[in-house]
């Protein structure tokens, strides 16, 4: 079960490794900013925001590098990313 | 019960019928999600405004921490705490003071000490000691705050403590709304009172935690939230990892998002969610 995920990771994770360092990069840097001003809700949910944004942008940035670029794929990534936005303004700023 | 098979498979498993993709990943599925998001997003807001912003926006209560504090001193062999109303007022003057006077300190910028609010409040102590907490959301995080600090802990479990009074106040703090929970620590002195200058200052040294969060709603609003967004998180993770593996597995290859990136993504929010429900130590 396990071989078919690592296979495919495994190939996924080196043919665009720049890129997924970059989208943990700004996971890492989103959390450590998250913890920074921790309690500070108007900021956390910029981070927030933040993160989200940088993230639609990864994910366009990518497809365009690998010329899978469609409207299908963005609004994909738009609309994960608002889900997110959304459900955690709730916790957030209520 | 085959229907139910069939429809978890098309929710799940990239196939033919879902056009290789699991259907809870599909664009329409995500708008759907989309718009539950934002409805819920503005019946929270409602539902807040109900209760008075902050009020919703942390589920602390007094008799949460109350109980909490006094199962952590049961574990340890210790007499559970008497809730007093003097402390209670004491800790409300001291949430007051510290909106009124801008700071987040045991200590007042015009030099008032904890045991000024409690001695204010009409409470001549033996002992006495202070706990401070914000930006928590949860009663059960404030205490297993101060459980895992040592000063904090320490006042949490003073054999000499008889009794103990809350306060869980909200206004602005450095510019920031913020619920402020106050835990004012006592042992009322028998006779004459004659302020213990020792002791005193034992209690302002070591206890200062910050959290948030006010009054109660009714409807417990604010868990029911989190654990939503925890369920739908979990939920999408778990669609991602299924879908990937399948079309791993079988060698789709189809138009859409990377698996990988949202899993990315996800995670990170998610332990961002839990991060948010940490409230500062100081």
């Amino acid at each position: 079960m396990s071989k078919h995920i690592y296979f495919h990771l495994k190939k996924e994770l080196k043919d665009h490794l720049f890129d997924y360092l970059l989208l943990f990069t700004a996971g890492i840097f989103f959390l450590i900013l998250f913890n920074i001003f921790r309690g500070q809700r108007v900021i956390e949910f910029f981070v927030l925001i933040s993160f989200a944004f940088f993230y639609i942008i990864w994910g366009v940035y990518h497809h365009i590098i690998n010329e899978t670029l469609h409207l299908k794929t963005v609004v994909e990534y738009v609309l994960i990313a608002f889900i997110i936005i959304f459900l955690l303004k709730i916790i957030i700023l209520p | 019960m085959e229907k139910i098979k069939t429809f978890i498979h098309h929710l799940f498993i990239p196939h033919e019928e879902n056009n290789f993709r699991a259907k809870s990943l599909h664009t329409d599925f995500l708008t759907v999600y989309l718009v539950i998001a934002f409805l819920m997003m503005i019946l929270f807001k409602q539902g807040s405004n109900l209760h008075n912003v902050l009020g919703f926006a942390t589920d602390i209560s007094i008799d949460k921490l109350y109980q909490l504090t006094n199962e952590q001193r049961q574990k340890n062999n210790l007499p559970s705490l008497v809730l007093s109303p003097t402390l209670s007022l004491a800790a409300q003057k001291k949430a007051e003071n510290m909106f009124a006077e801008n700071y987040w300190s045991h200590y007042s910028p015009d030099g008032k000490t904890p045991w000024d609010f409690i001695l204010g409040a009409g409470y001549k102590y033996e002992y006495a000691g202070e706990n401070l907490a914000k930006n928590f959301l949860f009663s059960n995080g404030v205490v297993d705050a101060w459980m895992n600090s040592d000063t904090h802990r320490d006042n949490l479990l003073k054999k000499d403590y008889t009794e103990v009074g809350y306060a869980i106040v909200n206004g602005t703090l450095n510019g920031e709304q913020t619920t402020l929970v106050v835990q004012e620590f006592g042992k009322p002195m028998a006779g004459t009172f004659s302020p213990p200058s020792v002791q005193a200052e034992e209690v302002s040294a070591p206890q200062q935690i910050l959290a948030q969060k006010t009054v109660q709603p009714k409807v417990n609003l604010l868990n029911f939230s989190f654990n939503l967004n925890v369920v739908f998180m979990v939920f999408l993770i778990i669609a991602l990892a299924l879908d990937f593996y399948f079309a791993s597995k079988f060698n789709i290859i189809r138009i859409g998002g990377k698996n990988t990136a949202h899993l990315l993504f996800l995670i990170f929010v998610l332990i961002g969610l839990f991060m948010s429900t940490i409230g500062v130590i100081i």
